[in-house]
């Protein structure tokens, strides 16, 4: 009767085909309650179609999608645990920011009308203002502010940062991370901008054509590349054995990405021979390990949207 | 339970929409009918005048059907609110809404009676041929006009969110079939007399039972077409 509790969110086997494509291709995940998630990937790879499948706005095609072991769909005593505002959320016709937050007072039973002030304030979010008229940035914080105030067991954000400048951005990641703290959750950020988010993440689950291509905690994830940078006969010997992620040379000088954990002596090795050696950016390692991991991608074009 | 409610009162947020709008209708209507009443020459005021301004809210009832669920259904989803939930809150928020203008007509004819037709002999609320029943059977026929005019356009925008244009496109093909169907049925069996003596006897219960069974097929299928919807 020793039963693990049910994770946060779980997909069994999600499918969502449309008449040309599977926009979901057999997903399964398991993500435990209490942390910070990146689902990441391309435009089009996937990222609202399994959001909304898992927050029962969407349906799959095949397949199961959990919430605390329930199936959303349906099911308001699950529905109230959780928060979902897409990117491109419809509000009612008229309505302004406040009228919004009205509306979400009423519904999520955490709401903290104190955050979604401080918050208004800190994005300058005209609240009289009539939600379509808004600029990309402020319907961006009308957003974000729902889904922090709601502070929702379970809390989606879609490419939360659209539109808001670098102030902004600023200002939500480190109120997230603040509220966060003190009030743990589980919060999913769906990205396709990686290195700005990368230090608010514990764990990485990369999406692309709609099949998980990366799950892994970011702090493994993190030391699991190591760049070498060098003499190219040096380098060449030094990483010797090890899987090489990506090779960039230049006349006689070559930075090589491998996949290693290098240890003291290792390191002491790198150093007797000139090399440098340097972390690998969460972005790099997550272009170079999902090319690494599928040959049918198109190596230039899948970093190029990455940043 | 108490979710149903958060949606009606969500619809609610933005009163001017569903009570605003609908009186500023029902006053402008009206006042607009007895100033045109005002300056009828004295010959054309011999008699009764008729004036169909009154329906004016009940068609205002259609473009609400079609606003609460093209914009906020997509929004009560942001809000975790699942798909019957918001259909019992909105639905129940606008009978009651309905049942209050129906309420305020049936008010309104009593002071046209009272006042001799607003002084011109005219009728907008009390028209005669509904007039002459009981009041729960005036009120009854008001609400479920009203009810059936919000399900139309309900449904409608319903049909648009899950299958866009093509699924307006066959629901109304498939209506205008049904229709024909109907005349076809009719005028092979030689039937139009006895179809024209039916909708003569049928009177204004006969004629709100007709609508609100149409009424409540639109409700089902409303309900059965958002069930899978998505926003």
């Amino acid at each position: 009767m020793n039963e693990t509790p049910a994770p946060a969110i779980e997909a069994r086997n999600l499918r969502k085909s449309y008449r040309e494509l599977d926009a979901l291709d057999n997903v399964s995940l398991r993500l435990e309650s209490g942390r910070i998630y990146g689902l990441l990937g391309r435009n089009g790879a996937g990222k609202t179609t399994l959001m909304s499948i898992l927050t029962g706005q969407g349906l799959p095609s095949s397949g199961e999608a959990l919430i605390f072991g329930r199936n959303p769909y349906e099911n308001d005593e699950t529905l109230a645990k959780i928060c979902f505002i897409r990117e491109s959320q419809k509000y009612p016709e008229d309505f302004n920011a406040r009228q919004a937050f009205a509306a979400a007072a009423l519904f999520f039973g955490n709401w903290d009308q104190d955050l979604a002030d401080r918050l208004i304030q800190d994005f300058a979010l005209p609240m009289k203002r009539r939600i379509k008229k808004l600029s990309r940035g402020q319907l961006s914080a009308v957003g974000v502010i729902i889904g922090m105030a709601a502070r929702a067991e379970v809390t989606f954000f879609d490419e939360p940062y659209l539109g808001l400048d670098a102030v902004a951005r600023q200002i939500f990641y480190d109120r997230l991370l603040e509220d966060f703290a003190e009030h743990p959750r589980t919060i999913v950020l769906s990205s396709h901008l990686i290195d700005e988010i990368a230090n608010l993440l514990e764990h990485v689950v990369v999406i692309d054509k709609g099949r998980i291509l990366l799950n892994e905690d970011a702090e493994s994830l993190r030391g699991s590349a190591v760049a070498v940078t060098g003499s190219r006969e040096k380098v060449d010997a030094f990483i010797n054995g090890h899987q090489v992620l990506h090779r960039d040379t230049m006349g006689s000088l070559a930075s090589v990405t491998i996949r290693a954990r290098l240890g003291d002596t290792e390191r002491a090795m790198a150093a007797e021979l000139g090399l440098e050696l340097s972390v690998v950016p969460l972005q790099q390692l997550v272009v170079r390990t999902t090319m690494a991991g599928t040959h049918n991608l198109d190596n230039t074009e899948f970093l190029e949207v990455l940043k | 339970m108490s979710r149903i409610i958060n949606v009606a009162k969500m619809q609610m947020i933005n009163r001017w929409t569903f009570l605003g709008i609908p009186l500023v209708i029902l006053v402008g209507s009206t006042v607009m009918t007895l100033a045109i009443w005002a300056l009828l020459p004295a010959s054309a005021r011999d008699g009764e005048l008729y004036s169909g301004s009154g329906q004016a809210i009940m068609w205002y009832f259609l473009a609400l059907g079609i606003q609460s669920l093209t914009y906020t259904f997509p929004f009560s989803q942001a809000m975790s609110v699942s798909r019957r939930t918001f259909y019992l809150g909105t639905l129940g928020l606008f009978a009651a809404l309905a049942l209050g203008y129906s309420i305020l007509y049936y008010l309104l004819g009593l002071l046209e009676t009272a006042t001799g037709g607003w002084g011109f002999n005219g009728q907008i609320f009390a028209l005669g041929w509904i007039a002459e029943n009981n009041a729960a059977i005036q009120i009854l026929f008001y609400f479920v006009a009203m009810v059936l005019l919000f399900m139309i356009g309900f449904w409608s925008a319903t049909v648009y969110m899950r299958w866009k244009a093509t699924g307006l496109l066959i629901a109304g093909i498939c209506f205008a079939v049904l229709v024909l169907g109907l005349l076809a049925l009719v005028g092979l069996n030689d039937a139009w007399a006895q179809v024209g003596s039916w909708f003569a006897t049928m009177k204004v219960p006969g004629l709100a039972l007709v609508m609100g069974v149409i009424g409540v097929a639109l409700a089902g299928g409303s309900y059965l077409t958002l069930r899978r919807a998505n926003a």
